[in-house]
């Protein structure tokens, strides 16, 4: 059961990295970040993400072509871990062009939410 | 110059970088066949223009192109253009500056003569997705942005491709965003300008 969990827990974001339980989601926010299209470089360091990161109430306050940043916090209400998800993407017109997803599983970016 | 008539097209640039190597090479094909008519003289006579000839229209107009490019972007810094936005497409490049709202174009089949605009002169700009077809063959293989200036439409490809691409694939997503940002950026300059 142990290992199913854990093949499983690849296939879903919302699980828990640690226990395989099924975490709660407790916070989405949306960011601009400071990156023009043509531009993007990606960046793993958090240190990055919390200097740079501007947050914004909706998708139409996000200038054009700049990309922005969705962050969802999960907590797991088994072990209480903590897991902040960046998907970045490309606004255009009534859609979007994702760039990446990144995971900060060790609480790197918990403050963005303590804010 | 802020009024002058725009021209995209130098005539007899495109004469001269297509038949000039066509001349060339047919002179040394006529020299090869009066004088050389066998040996390896003969050879570099016909291959070597051929050859020359072909290089150049491949690269030359691209080297030419961006030498021209480069001398006009270090003359606008010298002038005191603030360059915001500059957007290099292979037909030419636009660069604006919309503190001053001012634009400055360069053309690749008129890369001797540079244009540098009040924005004011622009009379209309809009974006093209190309987007054509229905149901599962909808789809576009050019994104461009335009503009008229007095009476001339330029259009300046962010997209272009020899095959059709679906209107959410990235290429086509990234095309629409440059040529959104544009759009903007020199509705920007025109409003600055007005």
């Amino acid at each position: 059961m142990g290992l199913l969990r854990k093949i499983g827990s690849f296939f879903h974001d919302d699980w828990c990295n640690k226990c395989q339980s099924q975490m709660n989601e407790i916070g989405r926010r949306l960011y601009i970040l400071p990156m023009r299209v043509g531009h993007y470089y990606s960046h793993k360091d958090a240190d990055y993400y919390k200097r740079n990161l501007i947050r914004v109430e909706r998708k139409s306050d996000i200038p054009t072509a700049t990309y922005a940043c969705g962050a969802i916090h999960y907590w797991c209400p088994k072990c209480s871990n903590r897991i902040v998800k960046l998907s970045i993407f490309l606004p255009v017109r009534d859609e979007e062009k994702y760039e990446e997803t990144i995971y900060f599983e060790n609480g790197e970016l918990n403050e963005l939410f303590e804010k | 110059m802020e009024n002058e008539q725009i021209k995209k097209v130098n005539a007899l640039y495109i004469f001269t970088y297509i038949f000039i190597p066509i001349a060339v090479s047919a002179l040394c094909f006529i020299i090869s066949a009066l004088f050389f008519p066998k040996g390896n003289m003969a050879v570099i006579l016909i291959m070597g223009p051929v050859i020359i000839s072909v290089i150049w229209w491949i690269f030359g107009g691209k080297i030419l192109f961006k030498q021209k490019q480069k001398k006009m972007e270090e003359e606008l810094e010298q002038s005191g253009f603030k360059r915001n936005q500059t957007f290099y497409a292979d037909g030419s490049t636009v660069v604006v500056d919309t503190e001053n709202g001012k634009i400055a174009i360069i053309f690749f089949w008129n890369p001797f003569q540079r244009y540098i605009l009040s924005a004011n002169r622009i009379t209309k700009v809009w974006v093209d997705d190309g987007k054509s077809g229905a149901g599962i063959i909808e789809g576009s293989s050019r994104v461009s942005f335009l503009f008229n200036i007095d009476d001339l439409k330029i259009r300046v490809n962010t997209f272009t491709s020899n095959q059709r691409w679906r209107m959410d694939s990235e290429y086509i997503l990234t095309g629409i965003s440059k040529a959104d940002m544009m759009a903007e950026v020199i509705e920007t300059a025109r409003s600055k300008a007005k």
